[in-house]
Order: C-alpha cells, then structure tokens, then sequence
C-alpha cells in the first residue's frame, strides 16, 4: 500500500470536522443536560409527562456528553490547534451556561439555582484553565518549532 | 527534514506534516509488518498501526525519538494480531546471557530475506528490526523491552538459525 493510499484510510481521525465535532458533541450535551437539569429542578409544579419529556431530554443531552468523552478518550487524537480551539469552544459554552443559570436564578431565586451557578462557575474555571494549558503547549511547540528550523 | 521537526509540526496539527511523515515511514513500517506475520494481513495490520500512531502522536514526549516508538507500537500490532490469530501469548520479554556481535558472521541480505519467514517470530523480530529497518542496537532494545545485551545475544541466535536453515535448504554459497 502506498502512502497516498494510507493517508485516504487515515481520513477519518485526521479530519478537522470530526474531531472538532466530537468536542462539540461532548459539551453541547453536558451543557444542555445541566442547564435542563437545572430548568426542570427549579419548575414548582409539573405534569407527569412533563417529568418524563425533562428526564429524556437531560439523559439525551448526558448519551451525547458520554459519547463525546469516549471519542474524545479513546478514538480521536486532539493535536495542539484541536486543543485550543476545544478549550475556547468550552470557554464559550460554560460562559452560556453559567448566563443561562444566572437568569434562571434570578427568576426562581431558589438554592438549587444558586447552586447551578455555582457548577456552571466551577466548569467555566476549570475550562479557562485547559485553555490557558493548551495556548502554552502550542506555544511550546512552536518554539521548538522554529529552533529545529521550521 | 528532521523526523523530529514532522513530528513536532504533526503534533501542532499540521496534516501536510503528517502527509510527509507517512511518506517517509509507510514503507518501513510495512516492511516490518509483511515480514513478521506476511503480506495478506500486512495493509489491515500497517493501518491499524498508523491508526495507533495518529492517536497516540498528541502524547508522544520525545519527538526525536519517533522511530522506536513507531516501531514499539507497530510491534505491539503484529503481536496482538498473531496472539489472536494463533490463540496464545508470544513471551516477548526474556533476560538471556550478552553474547559478543560476531560481525563476520552476518548473512547476506538476500539470503536474509529469503530464510525470514521461516524463523520463530521473535527471532524474526530481531532480524527484521536490525537489518532490514538499520535499526541501532539501542533501538531495538527500547523496542523490544529487553537489555541491549539480550539484543545482541537473539541476534547471533537468529543469524545462526537463519544460516542453519538456509544450509539446510541448500543455499550455503
């Protein structure tokens, strides 16, 4: 098999789109979960089914946030660009959801919703910090980069 | 171009980078893989270590040192395929008393090549990785878990297999 050959079979895990699209897969269901959870939680008083249609969409949201951990884990390599740009797409999604808890929070006021701000701080904290991890290991590498003379 | 600096821009995310190392890497790789377990498995067997590669290439440490690691994972490959294919563990790991590298003892590369798959496989292994990859001393050694002096000890044995069974096959010149 020649290399040209290998490459094409290579596609899969050394495409952009999938690879940005796992990360997104993780986080939009991790934040949508919390930020539903978070909704359903705080509701006062609600239907049956709607108990029911709630606890679909927050297990839909936690199958996507698991399906994107295992690629992410197991099946997808993220190189230094990959790196960054997750870490700026999980700085931009927990900056929506602790938004998103701050506004359900003002409109119950109850302690679980302070406590999702709390959550949706902590995740956006520790997001800031894979971002700040990430823009330094690519800048490392770019630094090596450039002595061996590339 | 250095190995190190493709591995370096593969890791930054460059997929020309990673284009040009599998350029430069497919062919040995594939070499390895067709001499120790033949060429009907060889392409699944050669993607599946590109695969491993690709994954494991954000983690690598040493970039410098990209070759053993190649073919530490593309021996890890052609190990677990033959466990499955022959239903039990190869003992890959093994002290054995350093014998002294008889230089003037080598067999000639045809010869080699021809003798190759009638070897055991770790003594297959060793060959391959140390004549037909160039493969330094040290290489090996990392590539095999083994001390170097173990490496030079399977080698002579290997050679003197490879020489018994080519002299039994007629083919002493």
């Amino acid at each position: 098999m020649n290399p040209d050959d290998m490459i094409g079979r290579l596609s899969g895990p050394l495409s952009l789109r999938s690879r940005i699209g796992n990360v997104v897969a993780l986080l939009g269901g991790l934040g949508g979960a919390l930020f539903i959870g978070l909704l359903w939680a705080t509701e006062p008083v609600l239907p049956g089914r709607t108990h029911l249609a709630f606890g679909a969409l927050v297990a839909l949201g936690l199958a996507w946030a698991g399906y994107g951990t295992w690629a992410l884990t197991r099946r997808t390599p993220l190189f230094a660009l990959d790196r960054v740009i997750a870490a700026w797409l999980a700085v931009t999604a927990t900056g929506l959801l602790t938004a998103g808890t701050v506004a359900i929070a003002v409109a119950r006021g109850t302690w679980v919703s302070a406590a999702g701000i709390l959550v949706a701080v902590t995740l956006g904290a520790v997001a800031l910090v894979i971002l700040v991890r990430a823009r330094a290991a690519r800048a490392a590498l770019l630094r090596r980069k450039r002595e061996l003379g590339g | 171009m250095t190995d190190e600096l493709l591995v370096v821009r593969c890791q930054l995310g460059e997929r020309e980078a990673f284009a040009e190392l599998v350029g430069i890497w497919n062919d040995p790789v594939w070499t390895y893989v067709r001499r120790m377990i033949g060429s009907s498995q060889a392409d699944d067997v050669a993607q599946e270590v590109w695969l491993a590669v690709v994954r494991g290439l954000p983690r690598l440490k040493e970039p410098g040192r990209f070759a053993p690691w190649l073919f530490t994972i593309a021996r890890r490959t052609v190990a677990n395929r033959l466990r499955e294919e022959y239903g039990r563990h190869e003992v890959l790991a093994e002290e054995e008393q350093a014998t002294a590298d008889p230089a003037d003892a080598l067999v000639d590369r045809t010869e080699l090549l021809a003798g190759l798959s009638e070897l055991p496989v770790r003594e297959r292994e060793i060959l391959v990785l140390f004549y037909l990859e160039d493969l330094s001393l040290e290489d090996c050694a990392e590539i095999c878990a083994i001390p170097v002096g173990t490496v030079k000890s399977r080698l002579s044995r290997a050679r003197r297999m490879l020489r018994d069974h080519l002299t039994e096959k007629g083919h002493r010149r």
